[in-house]
């Protein structure tokens, strides 16, 4: 390898610097003049290659003596030494070489083909650019945050592995008039996504596509079209609440807001509530909350914490007849329901057994029975509510009781209960 | 603090000169800033070369280390130089690496499209290495030392944009280049200023 030479910096330190001159890099360009040192020129300069293809490219040598040999020079594919059976001498100053069935390029800014002398010196190189081009991206899909704006996200062809820089372009139009727009904030949800974050239109239909382009070819994805308030998203429902009902060891209440950005739209929404008990992974998912604002969990373990999330879906926003897009789940926020007062087996707090008003079976049934009864028994008074403050009363009595009769909590088995196995 | 005579023609009376406070301050201030540089001037030359393949990041590859459109790296005399001189000097280097920097980036953003730290750190490096030679000027300044004006801009990224066209490979080599004399210049920087610092190496 050639030793670095002085610059010219400590040499001009004591006079006035030269005029800047218009001087090319000479790393492997022109060579330097009587200095004895050789540079080459390799073809193709910079080649685009499909992959499994082959390559002939060559490296010629000019330099000072003239008529340097190519004898003694070999080429390195990004730094490793290649057999000298791919490499034949085409002249006195012409190396040759012939790669067969190319791989993927290693990296994107190319593969690094260098030709060196027999010293090692760097002569010349050029960057091999080996890959596929790009196919159809599909699966796109779409959501307005509160009808302000869209975002798109889409799956690339081939999974994406072209092994060349391909570029995605989102492009959008109106479908009855209107040019061609093209996305500009990319890569908001995920390395294949765009964002529009103004100037759309609502109750009229968009199309969208993406275009994929490298340098080898460009694809073009399906169509996909669109009215925004059909793809209508929202956030999740403020100031979500969850608290206990009175002294009801299975149940906890939850309250939330609708969420403010719509709320001068007329819409229906419909709610999911999600919860789970604090040291768990499965989440139970109550489904049919529709355009209330609070809820009551029932069929709960006592004396245990959970933890509630609620989201939305601003579905029949305008009119729109589609079913809407769930928004993020709200922060979870946690509450516990009261320790049960009653004794069991070796003591501790119970779980619900089988058989006992608040397991979730019987509860249901109740339900069913409390409806039947207002509809054919003319009880217009009945209702859960009634069931519950009867269920608060007796846990009051059977305290009062216990206390009375002086019976330890511990160590006996309950008696105004079911049994307790 | 007192004022001790010396002189700056005198490389000897170096470590005799006893600048104003503020002068100590912004010398000491300058001192950091062109240690903290080199350590990111170190990073960047990594970031580079991880993305530009083998062998640029090889231990033994060495493509001809020659000047970049009239900027070389420091001489080995440098050290031995008196002290306005060597600050001189930095600062002549500084003023030429953004706009070669400059370079280098509008390159590796159509090479590395998807490598956004470094061409964010090619950016802060034009940005740091103005700054770092406005701070040695104003030292120089402060010392009474004549400082050099700026360098003609166009004509040095002209000479870099054009060596660019050669080739994908050349222009990887003198983002390489760029980025290790970027390195060398602000070590120096630092090493010179330290030399000043109240209590530095004489």
């Amino acid at each position: 390898m050639p030793a670095g030479r002085p610059g010219p910096a400590a040499q001009s330190a004591r006079r006035p610097p030269p005029p800047l001159p218009l001087l090319l890099l000479c790393v492997l360009g022109a060579p330097r003049a009587g200095s004895g040192a050789h540079t080459a020129v390799i073809s193709p300069q910079d080649p685009t290659l499909l992959i499994g293809s082959s390559l002939q490219a060559t490296c010629s040598v000019h330099g000072d003596p003239p008529g340097t040999t190519a004898e003694g020079l070999y080429w390195t594919l990004n730094g490793r030494r290649l057999a000298p059976e791919l490499s034949r001498v085409l002249n006195a100053s012409t190396l040759a070489l012939a790669l067969a069935n190319l791989n993927g390029s290693r990296q994107q800014s190319g593969d690094n083909l260098v030709c060196h002398a027999r010293d090692g010196s760097i002569l010349a190189g050029s960057c091999l650019y080996v890959g596929l081009p790009p196919e159809k991206p599909f699966n796109i899909s779409c959501w307005s945050k509160n009808m302000k704006d869209l975002t798109c996200r889409w799956t690339p062809g081939a999974h994406g592995e072209t092994f060349l820089h391909t570029n995605y372009s989102l492009k959008y139009k109106l479908r009855w008039y209107g040019q061609d727009n093209t996305c500009e904030e990319y890569h908001t949800v995920g390395p294949h996504s765009c964002h529009i974050p103004k100037d759309l239109a609502l109750f009229t239909p968009y199309e969208i596509w993406v275009e994929a382009t490298n340098r080898l070819g460009s694809a073009r994805s399906d169509v996909l079209t669109l009215d925004i308030l059909d793809v209508v998203t929202t956030d999740p429902p403020p100031d979500v609440h969850v608290s206990r009902v009175g002294g009801l060891e299975d149940q906890l209440s939850v309250r939330w807001v609708s969420p403010p950005a719509l709320k001068d739209f007329l819409f229906q929404a419909k709610y999911q509530i999600r919860y789970r008990v604090e040291d768990s992974v499965d989440w139970k998912v109550v489904d049919d909350v529709s355009n209330q604002t609070s809820c009551r969990l029932a069929g709960l373990k006592p004396g245990t914490v959970y933890f509630v999330q609620v989201r939305c879906n601003p579905f029949g926003i305008y009119g729109s007849k589609k079913a809407g897009i769930w928004s993020e789940w709200s922060h979870p926020t946690a509450a516990s329901t009261p320790r049960s007062e009653r004794p069991g087996p070796g003591g501790g707090a119970c779980e619900p057994r089988g058989g006992e008003p608040s397991s979730g079976p019987v509860r249901r049934e109740l339900k069913q029975f409390l409806g039947w009864l207002k509809k054919h028994a003319y009880c217009s008074n009945l209702s859960f509510r009634l069931y519950d403050q009867w269920r608060a009363w007796m846990q009051k009595t059977h305290k009062t009781r216990n206390q009375d009769e002086g019976i330890l909590p511990s160590g006996r088995r309950g008696t105004t209960r079911g049994p307790a196995r | 603090m007192s004022r001790r005579e010396g002189s700056l023609e005198d490389p000897q009376a170096d470590s005799s000169i006893s600048p104003l406070p503020h002068l100590e301050a912004k010398i000491h201030q300058t001192h950091s800033l062109a240690r903290l540089l080199t350590k990111y001037a170190e990073q960047l030359l990594q970031e580079y070369v991880q993305h530009q393949g083998d062998p640029f990041g090889l231990p033994g590859f060495s493509p001809p280390r020659l000047p970049v459109a009239g900027l070389s790296a420091p001489a080995p005399g440098h050290a031995g130089l008196p002290a306005a001189e060597r600050l001189q000097l930095d600062a002549g280097a500084l003023s030429l690496l953004p706009p070669l920097l400059d370079v280098v980036r509008r390159h590796q953003a159509e090479l590395n499209p998807r490598a956004l730290r470094l061409l964010r750190r090619l950016e802060d490096a034009a940005r740091q290495a103005r700054a770092l030679g406005a701070a040695v000027e104003a030292v120089l300044a402060a010392l009474g030392a004549e400082t050099r004006g700026p360098r003609p801009e166009p004509a040095v990224a002209a000479a870099a944009a054009a060596a660019t066209d050669a080739g994908v490979f050349p222009a990887k080599v003198l983002g390489l280049r760029v980025c290790g004399l970027y390195r060398e210049w602000v070590s120096r920087t630092e090493g010179d200023l330290g030399q000043l610092v109240p209590g530095g190496p004489a």
